[in-house]
């Protein structure tokens, strides 16, 4: 068997556009990233990355910076450098999301992120929000994209209406949220036993495309794909983030660059923790019009390569274009 | 640079087959998409309406690369007097029509380069690519409407390439 021969090219200097961004969530309780791998997964059409990872779109001023430590060992008179170590290994990221959405607000912002719940009546004023409406119950035959309800219940989302889908707060401590670790619980006291507390802090958010007297059709699949039992629904009217707290939000992130000649260069950070609040950059359009950026800085966390053992915190892949000499 | 000139045509050209398909001229007896290269076209006293002319301008190389990266630029012209149905009232849809014709002509960004002296045409190792398109203002023109959008389009030279 032959194959036809090709004529290589030099290695080309890479060029590109854009960097386009992929999150996915970190299992916080059992604190296991989602690993990317690019020998498997590594040419992914960039409109549909592989799952769990969620694409985040374009994104603009993308910087990497390393702020490894390195130290020398010196010996001899006059001393002279004989071997070189790592003493920290410590990156960061930062960049802007151009579009504004749950999961970019949340990671741009750093901690918890809040959905406002449709408020109840009579209740008291709050910064991210007072009581909400009471939720209302799944039935059986809901999945990712379709909740199942009674039409008197039904009848309360309108098409266009966002809703958060997720279980009661009843006690408990540690990471709250179905599908991502939206938020952490120290105790019950601190969230007021709030049964509402964690459909107000998940991620399992969607806007209604219809409703029927069966249920609701969603716009989006639920980040936590088919509801669990003991999920409830509650109508909600956008999302509030906050200056302070004590939570970090922490994501698997997965930067793309495609070049012009068909290389791919990948850059994989397992754990990326926020490491500024909540802050914007706004890029002039025609006076007094202007686009305005989520601005958002990561620290990458280490985990181990079980290639062989090293402690690292990002991973950069190229992937070179078809007959360039490497 | 020829092939990545052909190609960046060639690719306009059946991309507009494909977005607006009744959008076609007959030229020396040939009905085909109205897309046109003017060096390659007898002079024309004025515009040619309802069609794209591309106009190969400027050009500049970075020799100091692996292989020569070719900087060229591309100015699509076109104009449209509207429809006779409409008296020409129509020349400010028309033209946007057209305006929203390039951005499709224009995405995706690249495409493999391609040898047409060859038949078959015959693939390259390469991609020709180039910028956003960059859009002149709308200008009168007698009864009509014309614009001008400049794209610059890169290449890099393969071996024996002319």
């Amino acid at each position: 068997m032959s194959t036809q021969p090709i004529t290589p090219l030099p290695a080309l200097p890479p060029m590109g556009r854009s960097v386009r961004a992929y999150f996915a969530p970190v299992d916080r309780v059992h604190r296991v990233p989602t690993l990317f791998d690019p020998s498997v997964n590594g040419r992914f059409a960039s409109n549909a990355p592989p799952a769990p990872w969620l694409d985040l779109g374009w994104i603009e001023n993308f910087t990497r910076k390393s702020t490894s430590r390195f130290g020398e060992l010196i010996t001899g008179s006059p001393g002279t450098t004989q071997f070189q170590v790592r003493e920290t290994v410590d990156a960061s990221v930062s960049f802007r999301f151009k579009a504004w959405s749950k999961l970019s607000m949340a990671l741009a912002a750093g901690s918890q992120h809040m959905n406002l719940l449709v408020p109840a009546a009579g209740g008291t004023a709050n910064g991210s929000g007072s009581k909400g409406v009471p939720a209302v119950n799944l039935t059986s035959g809901s999945n990712a994209t379709f909740l199942a309800m009674a039409a008197s219940d039904a009848a309360g989302f309108a098409a266009g209406s966002l809703l958060t889908v997720d279980v009661d707060y009843a006690g408990q401590t540690g990471f709250v949220g179905s599908g991502v670790c939206a938020a952490y619980v120290s105790s019950a006291a601190s969230v007021n036993s709030d049964p509402d507390y964690i459909r107000r802090v998940s991620f399992n958010v969607a806007r209604v495309a219809s409703s029927n007297a069966t249920g609701l059709q969603l716009s989006q699949a639920l980040i936590a794909g088919v509801p669990a039992a003991g999920m409830r629904v509650q109508p909600i009217s956008g999302f509030v983030d906050r200056e302070g707290g004590s939570f970090f939000q922490e994501w698997s992130a997965l930067f793309v660059i495609d070049g012009e000649q068909g290389e791919r260069i990948l850059f994989h950070y397992p754990r990326l923790q926020a490491m500024a609040g909540a802050a914007e950059s706004v890029t002039a359009l025609a006076s007094p019009l202007e686009r305005i950026a989520l601005s958002a800085a990561f620290r990458a966390l280490a985990v181990t390569d079980a290639n062989d053992g090293e402690r690292v915190v990002c991973f950069r892949s190229y992937l070179p274009a078809a007959a360039t000499l490497i | 640079m020829q092939n990545a000139k052909d190609t960046f045509y060639i690719a306009l050209r059946s991309r507009l087959a494909s977005v607006n398909p009744a959008r076609t001229m007959t030229l020396r007896g040939v009905t085909r998409p109205a897309i046109l290269v003017s060096e390659a076209e007898a002079p024309m006293a004025q515009p040619l309406l309802d069609a794209f002319a591309l106009s190969w301008t400027g050009l500049e190389a970075d020799v100091q690369l692996p292989a020569i990266l070719a900087q060229m630029t591309c100015e699509i012209q076109y104009a449209t007097a509207g429809t006779k149905a409409n008296a020409g009232l129509d020349r400010g849809r028309t033209l946007e029509e057209m305006d929203c014709e390039v951005f499709h002509l224009l995405y995706p960004y690249s495409t493999q380069k391609m040898n047409y002296t060859t038949t078959p045409a015959t693939p390259m190792e390469t991609f020709v690519f180039w910028s956003e398109p960059e859009f002149g203002p709308a200008v009168a023109l007698r009864d009509g409407l014309s614009r001008t959008v400049k794209v610059t389009v890169f290449a890099f030279q393969e071996q024996g390439e002319a």
